[in-house]
């Protein structure tokens, strides 16, 4: 080691070695800093982030989905003549019929009758005129064959003209109708108690997170407190006294709801309290709230919106478990909840009635799912630049 | 001499404790222990010391980010160690403000260069959006950035870059004193030569007083005119920036001293590092400690024994 150092210093010639220091000078040190324009594009925040959430494939198409859904919400129940609370008693648990596409053999009507005597199948009063699709399974019970018969039902029981597009219920409703009638109900329940989670959620949790100390103490005690009684009780003495219906259903979901936003919002201010940004800004006499709502929310919103995104389809949930409950809407008025509810005891003979508001539920919470993901991706300043 | 000079800040016996722990078993941090001294008009007062003896802690104090437990601190005459209202906040904003150490936390990543810049001039009473962003714009210019640069985000910056936007921001509003926390201190030495640079040029232009927080006493030596050095919250030194180069008294600060680097590879491989430890490089005795004048302007943190001691060592 000392060896190669005193090597490398006898390498320099003697006159580099021995320059006074007072030829030494700062170089540069008059110059004008003067910084080159950028050559990209500037671009703003909303922009940028709509930019990569265009990127990704995924919350685009789920994007699209939710946006279908919502529509059929609002144009679903007005497509055909039905009404959802009208009830046709002659046809009870129609299977789905839809016009076009019952001459590729499904959404044709077509069920399967069980145990039927074999002569009977010629007819004509037991089995109208081409309602016959096919029969299997013959079998033998004293003396008599039986088969099961698959019978286009519309035809069997003389109501051809008619077109459920997605079959009717025990009360021979439109399933169609009050599915995306029971959609949009759902959707209004879910989006209003998801707002009103996030408004109350940010504001005690931004309160409680910005001044911290003994209010945050003593909020937070109180959420605890709100915490520890159970939800379903909390919803079902709320019900009890307001009555079923959409607003009581919305506010017992949010009565404990925001909770969990207003605990994760005071970690995200606690953790961006401290920054130097905000403290940068308090030397310059920004008042409390533009230091909330300009400074620490906006860089804390990115676990929100997909907590927000979450919230939505789980609130979904949350209702349909309540219909279960027969905390429900109360009936005419449909929802998917109390579809799946209603659907579920005749699982095994009527699969319809259950297959199609559990197919809505499950595409749309996987969509808000996937779409939440995507916008809290797009929102974040810190993946800025890395697609 | 120092009659002649007005002291823009004086700060007497400040204190500041921070408690933590719960129930019984409390602890109490003394990150500044009854430290007085003055800033004067025009000049650059260097605070040095290693990490958590209190440096930033002072800076944020004078600023009034913390809220002192005792002491007074008196800026332009005025007493600004009081109880925080809006009026105490209007002047301090109006004569204070701060260049914060880590250019990419000091700027808030959701809003634009010219909207950081333009946050102190909105809540100072300039209403009017045009004026307010000509002034910006000059700003900017001034610190070496152009026009264009006002609609970009933080995150398009290079550091040097953040940290003149973060000059920018503290120097629009025409303050009269700056509080520099460590600003060169993330910064590469290229670009810290540049930054310092632009502070004493801007320092000159607008007439400012300067407080420049710092751990690396090359920067502070060039940069400042007098130079306090501080252990555990506490100033154990304070003189001009060259006499206490040339005089270095207490151990603590020979200490440091002595472990500057030297743009020299022979006195680099002879290089004498001094370890200061309390325990052994003091003399005990019943006197306290109090700041004492050893010669014009050179204070130090002594006992009568301990500074008989440094006398002989002038």
């Amino acid at each position: 080691m000392n060896e190669v150092t005193k090597k490398t210093l006898s390498d320099i010639p003697a006159d580099l070695l021995n320059i006074p220091a007072r030829e030494f000078g700062f170089v540069r040190s008059e110059d004008p800093i003067m910084d080159a324009n950028f050559e990209t594009v500037s671009r703003g925040f909303f922009k940028d982030a709509m930019f990569r959430l265009r990127q990704n494939k995924a919350a685009i198409a789920a994007f699209w989905i939710i946006c279908a859904i919502a529509f059929m919400a609002i144009f679903g129940p007005n497509m055909n003549e039905y009404h959802f609370s009208e009830q046709f008693s002659d046809y009870l648990n129609m299977p789905p019929r839809i016009p076009v596409l019952e001459n590729f053999g499904i959404f044709d009507g077509s069920r399967l009758v069980t145990n039927r005597r074999l002569d009977s199948l010629e007819n004509p009063e037991k089995f109208p005129e081409g309602c016959i699709i096919g029969y299997s399974n013959p079998h033998e019970i004293m003396g008599v064959t039986l088969v099961d018969v698959e019978v286009n039902y519309y035809k069997y029981i003389g109501a051809e003209e008619e077109y459920f597009w997605l079959g009717t219920d025990h009360m021979g409703r439109d399933v169609w109708t009050r599915l995306w009638r029971g959609t949009r109900v759902s959707l209004i329940i879910a989006v209003l108690s998801t707002m009103s989670d996030v408004i109350i959620g940010i504001i005690y949790g931004a309160i409680a997170g910005y001044y911290g100390g003994k209010v945050d103490m003593l909020m937070m005690r109180f959420t605890e407190i709100l915490n520890s009684i159970p939800s379903v009780v909390l919803a079902t003495l709320f019900i009890m006294m307001f009555g079923t219906g959409m607003w009581s259903l919305v506010l017992a979901l949010c009565l404990r709801g925001w909770v969990g936003t207003a605990r994760m919002i005071r970690t995200q201010f606690l953790r961006f309290r401290g920054r130097e940004y905000v403290m940068a800004a308090q030397t310059m006499g920004v008042p409390d709230r533009t230091l909330i709502f300009r400074h620490i929310l906006p860089n804390a919103v990115g676990p929100l919106i997909t907590r927000t995104m979450v919230a939505i389809p789980s609130a979904i949930f949350t209702e349909s478990f309540m219909a279960y409950l027969g905390l429900g809407l109360a009936p005419p008025e449909p929802s998917i909840g109390t579809m799946l509810a209603a659907g579920q005891t005749v699982l095994m003979q009527y699969p319809h009635l259950t297959l199609f508001p559990a197919l809505t539920i499950s595409v749309l919470m996987i969509a808000f799912n996937l779409f939440g993901n995507g916008l809290r991706t797009a929102l974040d300043p810190t993946q800025r630049g890395q697609e | 001499m120092k009659d002649e000079r007005m002291p823009i800040l004086e700060v007497e016996n400040l204190k500041m404790t921070f408690k933590s722990g719960k129930r019984g078993r409390k602890v109490t941090v003394n990150a500044i222990d009854d430290n007085s001294f003055k800033v004067y008009e025009g000049e650059t007062f260097g605070l040095v010391g290693e990490s958590g003896c209190g440096k930033t802690t002072t800076g944020r104090t004078i600023i009034r980010l913390y809220n002192p437990t005792a002491g007074k601190m008196t800026l332009m005459g005025r007493d600004i160690s009081g109880p925080m209202n809006r009026d105490l906040r209007h002047f301090l904003t109006d004569n204070v403000s701060m260049i914060f150490q880590d250019p990419i936390d000091s700027l808030n990543p959701r809003m634009t260069v010219e909207e950081i810049v333009a946050e102190g001039l909105k809540y100072h009473g300039m209403k009017d959006a045009s004026q307010r962003r000509e002034r910006v714009l000059d700003m900017l210019n001034k610190v070496g950035l152009t026009r264009e640069h006002a609609s970009r985000y933080p995150h398009e910056f290079s550091g040097g870059q953040r940290q003149r936007i973060g000059i920018a921001r503290a120097l629009v509003v025409k303050p009269k004193l700056i509080i520099a926390d460590e600003p060169v201190s993330a910064l590469d030495v290229s670009v810290q030569a540049q930054v310092i640079n632009l502070l004493n040029d801007l320092k000159e232009e607008l007439g400012l007083t300067i407080i420049f927080i710092a751990h690396d006493l090359s920067v502070v030596k060039y940069f400042s005119t007098r130079v306090a050095v501080m252990y555990y919250g506490k100033i154990v030194e304070m003189a001009p920036s060259d006499e206490l180069y040339r005089h270095p008294l207490h151990p603590y600060t020979r200490a440091l001293l002595s472990a500057v680097p030297q743009p020299d590879p022979i006195f680099e491989k002879q290089r004498q590092r001094m370890h200061y430890d309390p325990k052994v490089d003091h003399i005990d005795s019943n006197e306290v400690r109090t700041m004492r004048e050893i010669l014009p302007e050179h204070f130090v943190y002594a006992n009568i024994p301990e500074f008989e001691r440094y006398k002989t060592m002038l």
